[in-house]
């Protein structure tokens, strides 16, 4: 008899659905998470030791294909993604592009694998500042913002119902319980334990950046006439580096080795980048309360009495089948979880109802603001023995620079360490910016070739620095998540539909900051002879800026404490459903200082006590 | 007798065939080839990943020694039947298992019922193409959801598949090959003097057994690290759509080549004819191109860089990147300064130490 009911009903097995399985698990409650991706395990979990992801260039971006979506202006474009991104033409995601016509976007993808976007992210995992949190109240009364003429940021910017000090225990508990490496000095915010493992050494590249960083907190010291300067510091990553305890993990002998550069895009074959199925489910996975039920695609939820009666999902046959839940949490990406919701309340109106007891289920959508700088050293540096991130600073992040600037809200700054590591990163992403036009650039400079490929590689393999940001973005209620009018995905269901602008302050905010990526760049480069600043930009710049994520799927259905201005309550749950929570990006009033992934996990952590208070 | 075969846990399985297989709608969102025809596998996502080639590490009590392992692949045939019409019995022919007996599939389960799919797995040696097919309740029918088909020469169409590092033609003729070896060395990194030197070197220092093995066809004219062995792979699966680019193009530039010096054989013209040619391609003007057979060469020309690229440096088991002579050059050409002669230094590029054996030196990561 296949068990239909359970205590809590998890869709999705990334950063917002495992940490709340986990820790209902380890209550004793009855728990199914249903995930629509495969269960790919690493080489210690598999009846031959060899593990489904691969060290393979070819297994993250892989074989062409080619958009077939008549109703895509983009259509017949070439794509090239991972083994676990979704199949663009089995779903897409739409969006309105500037010229009104509608595209296909890989953009705003996490990966369809249990573990979700854990699996293939590089790993970054700031916290939030304190004054992320509350940017309604940091920007009442302001005067002094930029490109914000119509008051828009004092309008829209939200606090979160929650303050740092409600979500710091949660957030020791997530570096404590996934496994991250970093360092708390120099960090501009309060944290009560550290609970980092140690990081491994930096690869030589990064001294330019860190370097560059503390010349520029040297200078922002004295123009910002702080007490001391805001110095770098060892960029927090989901990778353990030393054998962890809670989820039972074990590092290779030399952990150094974990340094592959096979990082960012790559799931991991030793299980040592902390993806949530590592680090939370499986530790759980023998529990007799405990199930998942991989490849299959929660397709609906209906409504009975206040509450969400039944989820409906595919097998892997196809065959629809049902569950309940006395919770049901959705988490399965942003994007998908808004769709989720809409298409059930499509079906069903009771849903319907209970879901739009305001406008706002889908708006509100976010992203970051993001952007960064490159340079091209004289020296050459091994960057394969990397992992995604190495150096950080907060110091962009501080009330006093946003002052000073006429910013609304700050981002963390960081030196991507493993990007164009390795040969085809470095050639699929000549020139691109973004996964929708891997390859372009390199097939179209036909300089590239014999001696010029020689001359290219000598130019650049092993010497390209990168620093990103990664800042908050104004929330905007026309940005949203819809259900397209007439594409549909290969169950008959309506595909999302994403509308998204960049404000004018969001444009001003990236300028700032990419001025200061390439300032570091500059600051800690500029001494060596040869050094050249190849480029600095943001998003909003690409192609296809105006749909640029980046994989941070946010907003969409915040939380707050007001019926009316809000989707979720503080707890997440869906203000008239009893039962209903969204624990993914999408709970987020505004977007962050930072990636995203250890806030979405450490909130989590949060609904879930609050779970167990009422299960 | 030792069997080949074996089946692989339920997990593996439906992990491989949901999301390129399970769907409501039938319509062929898969058609990726320029010319628009449909093919019959269109209506599924990815169809080339069908049988599954994967690593070996045990199963078949024919090949149970590890120091084995790495000769052979896993190959796991899916049978996805459907829901109109559940079959009674689904078994496989194979010229691996010399075609005598059908070897029954086994149903695979989800949460303890069956699911739709069937299937079996075999160990089959590396470099190795084998044509099989069904018997489903004893009926022949290729496989539905493999693009891959060869006729045989008494006119039967036989489903196909090889394992890595397959080093025979197998979509493109022998003068298609050697024309595009000519091209590609127009563009891979590997045929200056001094690359020529590092490539003859490196193979030099090959165990002999390894070359004779593998890269017996390594020196064929300019296939300087099997780059056109890749694609030829290549299209004849992954991306099996641009199959009808190369046939078209590698035609219309043995033409092309042809009106230029009638008396020489194209691909023995001089490297300063494909120089120029690449150039007209790259200018999208090629003199005696016909656009009404292919309309742009330089959209061609675009498509043969991504691919030579790879072929170079991707995994060599996707048949190019000899051996990693891709990655072996990279990591002799940048080094510590001051270098030495060849060999000297730090490498800037210690691809191996990633990298699982026997290519690699991690032993921890077994591919």
């Amino acid at each position: 008899m296949i068990q239909q009911n359970f205590d809590a009903v998890i869709v999705g097995s990334g950063a917002g659905g495992a940490p709340i399985a986990h820790i209902l698990t380890k209550a004793g409650k009855s728990v199914l998470v249903l995930e629509k991706g495969p269960l790919f395990r690493p080489e210690c979990q598999t009846q031959n030791g060899r593990s489904d992801f691969k060290r393979d260039e070819l297994i993250s971006d892989g074989p062409e294909k080619r958009i077939q979506i008549p109703a895509a202006k983009n259509n017949g474009a070439s794509y090239y993604s991972s083994h676990v991104e979704p199949d663009l033409n089995d779903e897409p995601h739409m969006y309105l592009d500037t010229d009104g016509s509608d595209k296909a976007t890989i953009e705003g993808y996490t990966a369809q694998v249990v573990g979700g976007g854990t699996q293939l992210y590089g790993g970054v995992s700031f916290r939030f500042s304190p004054l992320d949190l509350r940017l309604q109240t940091f920007n009442a009364g302001r005067t002094d913002l930029q490109q914000d003429p119509k008051g828009e940021v004092e309008r829209e910017a939200r606090d979160w119902p929650i303050s740092y000090d409600d979500l710091e225990p949660y957030y020791t508990k997530t570096e404590e319980l996934v496994g991250i490496n970093g360092q708390v000095q120099n960090q501009q915010k309060p944290f009560s334990r550290n609970v980092y493992q140690p990081p491994l050494p930096p690869n030589d590249i990064s001294a330019v950046a860190k370097d560059g960083m503390e010349q520029l907190a040297r200078q922002l010291q004295m123009e910002l006439k702080l007490a001391n300067p805001i110095n770098p510091y060892r960029t927090p990553l989901a990778v353990i580096t030393q054998d962890h305890a809670p989820s039972g993990r074990k590092v290779p002998a030399v952990a150094d080795t974990l340094k592959t550069s096979y990082v960012n895009r790559f799931g991991d074959p030793l299980g040592c980048k902390s993806s949530t199925w590592v680090s939370l489910l499986s530790p759980v996975r023998t529990s007799p309360n405990f199930e998942i039920r991989c490849n299959c695609v929660v397709t609906r939820l209906t409504y009975a009495n206040g509450k969400v009666d039944k989820v409906y999902y595919n097998d892997p046959s196809g065959v629809e089948r049902w569950v309940q839940g006395k919770v049901v949490v959705v988490a399965c990406s942003g994007i998908e979880s808004v769709r989720l919701l809409k298409l059930s309340a499509a079906a069903d109106s009771g849903f319907d109802q209970a879901i739009h007891q305001n406008d706002l289920l889908g708006r509100y959508f976010l992203t970051h603001c993001f952007g960064g700088a490159s340079a091209v050293l004289p020296g050459r540096y091994d960057k394969s023995e990397a992992l995604d991130a190495d150096w950080a600073t907060d110091c962009c992040a501080i009330q006093e620079f946003l002052k000073a600037r006429g910013l609304w809200a700050g981002g963390a700054f960081y030196n991507n360490t493993s990007d164009q590591a390795l040969p085809l990163s470095l050639f699929r992403t000549m020139g691109a910016q973004d996964l929708d036009s891997l390859w372009n650039g390199f097939m179209a400079d036909t300089s590239v070739r014999a001696q010029g490929f020689i001359d290219y590689l000598d130019n650049s393999f092993g010497r390209g620095l990168s620093v990103s940001f990664m800042a908050n973005q104004v929330p905007q209620r026309d940005n949203r998540v819809e259900l397209h009018p007439t594409v549909k995905d290969k169950w008959g269901r309506p595909v999302a539909y994403v509308i998204k602008t960049w404000h004018s302050h969001d444009i001003y905010l990236m300028n700032t900051y990419a001025t200061v990526a390439g300032q570091i760049l500059t600051l800690g480069g500029g001494k060596l002879t040869g050094f050249q600043l190849a480029g600095q930009g943001a998003s909003y710049m690409a192609q296809n800026g105006i749909i640029r994520i980046a994989n941070h799927i946010l907003g969409g259905a915040r939380f707050g404490t007001d019926p009316a201005d809000s989707v979720l309550d503080v707890h997440c749950r869906a203000w008239s459903f009893d039962n209903l929570y969204v624990t993914d990006g999408a709970f987020m009033p505004t977007s962050g200082s930072g990636n995203p992934t250890n806030t979405i996990e450490a909130n989590s952590f949060r609904v879930a006590d609050h779970l167990l208070t009422r299960l | 007798m030792a069997d080949a075969f074996f089946f692989k846990d339920e997990q593996y399985l439906l992990n491989r065939c949901t999301k390129y297989l399970a769907r409501y709608e039938v319509d062929y969102r898969h058609t990726y080839s320029t010319d628009g025809i449909q093919r019959p596998t269109d209506n599924i996502a990815e169809a080339w990943r069908f049988p599954i080639i994967d690593a070996y590490a045990g199963g078949a009590n024919t090949v149970t020694s590890p120091d084995d392992f790495d000769d052979y692949n896993e190959v796991t045939f899916i049978h996805a039947g459907n829901h109109a019409h559940t079959p009674r019995s689904v078994s496989i022919l194979c010229t691996f298992t010399g075609l005598q007996a059908a070897i029954p599939l086994q149903p695979v389960s989800f949460l303890g019922e069956s699911s739709r799919y069937w299937s079996i797995t075999f160990a089959v040696p590396k470099g190795q193409q084998h044509l099989y097919c069904f018997l489903v309740d004893g009926v022949r029918q290729n496989d539905p959801i493999n693009p891959v088909v060869k006729m045989q020469d008494n006119g039967v169409l036989w489903s196909q598949f090889f394992t890595e590092d397959f080093a025979e033609p197998l979509v493109l003729e022998r003068w298609e090959i050697d024309l595009l070896s000519r091209l590609a060395s127009t563009i891979a990194p590997f045929h200056t003097d001094e690359s020529q030197n590092f490539l003859q070197r490196y193979y030099y220092g090959l165990d002999l057994n390894t070359k004779l093995n593998q890269y017996s066809n390594v020196y064929r004219l300019d296939d300087s690290v099997g780059e056109v062995n890749y694609i030829d792979n290549l299209v004849a699966r992954e991306e099996r759509h641009r199959l009808i680019d190369y046939k078209l193009c590698l035609s219309q530039i043995d033409a092309v080549l042809r009106q230029r010096n009638p008396y020489t054989e194209p691909v023995k013209m001089s490297s300063e004819t494909y120089d120029a040619l690449y150039d007209q391609m790259a200018a999208n003007n090629v003199p005696g191109w016909d656009t009404q057979q292919y309309g742009s060469p330089r959209y061609f020309l675009y498509l043969l860089r991504r691919h030579v690229a790879i072929g170079c440096f991707a995994h060599p088991k996707y048949g190019g990147n000899n051996n990693a002579a891709g990655w072996a050059y990279l990591g002799e050409r940048y080094t510590t300064v001051p270098a030495g002669p060849p060999g000297s230094g730090t490498t800037l590029f210690d691809w191996r130490r990633a990298i699982e054996p026997p290519l690699g030196l991690n032993n921890d990561y077994h591919g």
